[in-house]
């Protein structure tokens, strides 16, 4: 399995280099202009961009045709696959038609629950959990059978990474289900965002028994607003009281926010991490900005 | 037990009204909801006199158990009057529900068709059948506990269920969605009531037991043949 390599954003993490991946939001509606947008941005300045499958279970366009469209433009595509609202069958299924279009990079996720979304009455699947989804993956792949063990003749080629949420508390049983999905087959892991060092610190420590590479997730704080929604309701979020001073008494938030973000950029990398996974949250147009000023490259 | 939770006034009186009943039989049950105060004898008083306020003709009764008021066999070869004296008799309260327009069981959906399959009267549900679970001890929650999968898995997880407790019924572990060791479904934002994150309480409880490796092997993905819809088990036949 040595040259088992289907795709740049594995060969960059395999090479050792610095990878930057990024991420793009799909529309609500059907706003092809609206993924482009976001592509062009990022086309230069990443290695691959995720494509969100309805994050917290918003309707929005799925992940397929982004990821179409995206590498038609020449940026390769990370395939996020949840769990919330497709059984086995369809998991597969999905599987099986991205890697016929050519998606080479396919993100195993739980998924956020039905109800945290503007569709809290939709019945949640959760057939398989990411560690079964990561296994599954590997099966059609590399032993090229199904999950029901059906022989596939022409098996995907793709490689599956996972999630990983570091700041939780207590972090053990995360750590442990990162195992499990090593275990299951995952080659790569990108994080929940980060903002504070001592969590990347801890995650290094935590992890420097394992082998996956780790990509930090990094979205930009852009207002005090948002610093104080992600404390309030996003699960593992830390934010240290000098960046919030920051955000609040900033008299230009834009340039704060690129400045922040390239200073963790800077942080994670020497701290040895794989590389960085950034989620422009609407700064698509700043994230060359943000890597520039990093000095990473 | 089984846990359920009485529907509101308006909404039974609307079932009777629909069909304008005006003699009506309410049936409560000693069982699980009579333990839980929502259908034993002072709720099926209570409600009864709340319908007579409206000039109906209103009896009622309790039966020990409504999911097992008489068994299949002793009324296979009984006619419908005979039937409805029979079931009459098991229910403390009243001798015979002829000429009873309509029924109101009080008990568990269990119960409620149980009823309906033995009498050819119209049976309408006072209950919303929720869950099996148990009272938490301070008694300001019943909570579920298990969802009846057929395929129990409780010996691995510290007595915890996650096929229950966890808002996904994930069996490897916890979700990313832990907030301040809670379930962020149960947050603030769209729920009032914090609920532990099951996968961290198995996690304790399992550290505690020095048995945590249960937690470090992959389970297999569920088999839903086993709890699908329409399951029905075959009874061993005794002596």
């Amino acid at each position: 399995m040595a040259d088992r390599l289907f795709s740049k954003f594995m060969e960059s993490v395999k090479s050792r280099e610095f990878t930057i991946s990024g991420e793009i939001d799909p529309p609500k509606d059907v706003n092809r202009e609206a993924v482009e947008e976001q592509v062009s941005c990022l086309k230069d300045h990443v290695v691959a961009a995720n494509v969100t499958d309805n994050p917290i279970g918003d309707v929005i366009m799925n992940t397929f045709a982004p990821c179409v469209i995206m590498q038609e433009m020449g940026l390769e595509a990370i395939y996020q696959a949840t769990c919330r609202d497709r059984n086995r069958i369809a998991l597969q299924s999905d599987i099986i038609g991205a890697a016929a279009v050519g998606i080479k990079n396919v993100l195993a996720l739980t998924g956020d629950h039905t109800r945290m979304g503007n569709h809290p009455q939709a019945k949640p699947v959760f057939d398989f959990d990411s560690v079964l989804l990561t296994q599954t993956i590997r099966k059609m792949v590399d032993e090229g059978k199904n999950w029901a063990g059906l022989e596939l003749e022409h098996p995907p080629k793709l490689h599956v990474g996972v999630g990983l949420s570091p700041g939780l508390d207590p972090l053990e049983p995360e750590i442990i289900k990162l195992e499990k999905k090593i275990e299951a087959g995952a080659e790569f892991a990108q994080t929940q965002c980060v903002y504070d060092v001592r969590i990347l610190e801890r995650l290094k420590e935590e992890t420097s028994h394992l082998e996956i590479p780790i990509l930090p997730g990094l979205a930009p704080l852009r207002s005090i607003g948002m610093a104080k929604f992600m404390l309030k309701y996003v699960p593992g979020i830390s934010i240290p009281d000098e960046m919030l001073k920051q955000l609040e008494t900033s008299k230009d938030l834009k340039e704060t926010t690129i400045d922040m973000t390239a200073e963790l950029i800077r942080t994670v990398k020497e701290m040895g991490f794989a590389g960085v996974h950034i989620m422009p949250v609407g700064m698509d147009a700043q994230v060359g900005e943000m890597i520039k000023r990093s000095g990473v490259r | 037990m089984i846990i359920t939770r009485q529907k509101t006034f308006d909404e039974i009186e609307a079932m009777v009204d629909d069909h304008d009943y005006n003699k009506i039989a309410l049936i409560g049950c000693g069982g699980c909801v009579a333990f839980y105060h929502q259908g034993g004898r002072k709720e099926t008083v209570e409600l009864a006199e709340k319908l007579k306020a409206g000039s109906r003709d209103v009896i009622t009764g309790i039966a020990n158990r409504q999911c097992y008021l008489c068994r299949e066999e002793d009324v296979r070869d009984l006619n419908d009057a005979d039937t409805l004296k029979k079931v009459s008799r098991e229910i403390e309260g009243f001798d015979n529900l002829d000429g009873v327009e309509a029924v109101i069981s009080l008990a568990c959906g269990v119960g409620v068709q149980n009823l309906a399959n033995l009498v050819e009267i119209p049976v309408i549900p006072a209950q919303n059948t929720m869950f099996m679970g148990k009272r938490r001890v301070r008694g300001d929650f019943d909570i579920e506990q298990c969802i009846g999968c057929g395929d129990c898995i409780l010996g691995l997880t510290g007595g915890i269920c996650p096929v229950t407790r966890c808002a996904k019924s994930l069996m490897n572990g916890p979700c990313g969605g832990v907030f301040k060791g809670n379930c962020e479904v149960s947050q603030s934002r769209v729920s009032k009531h914090p609920v532990p994150c099951a996968w961290i309480l198995i996690y304790k409880k399992l550290k505690k037991l020095g048995r945590l490796d249960n937690m470090k092997k992959i389970r297999p993905a569920r088999d839903f043949v086993k709890s699908a819809n329409m399951r029905m088990l075959e009874v061993e036949q005794v002596g």
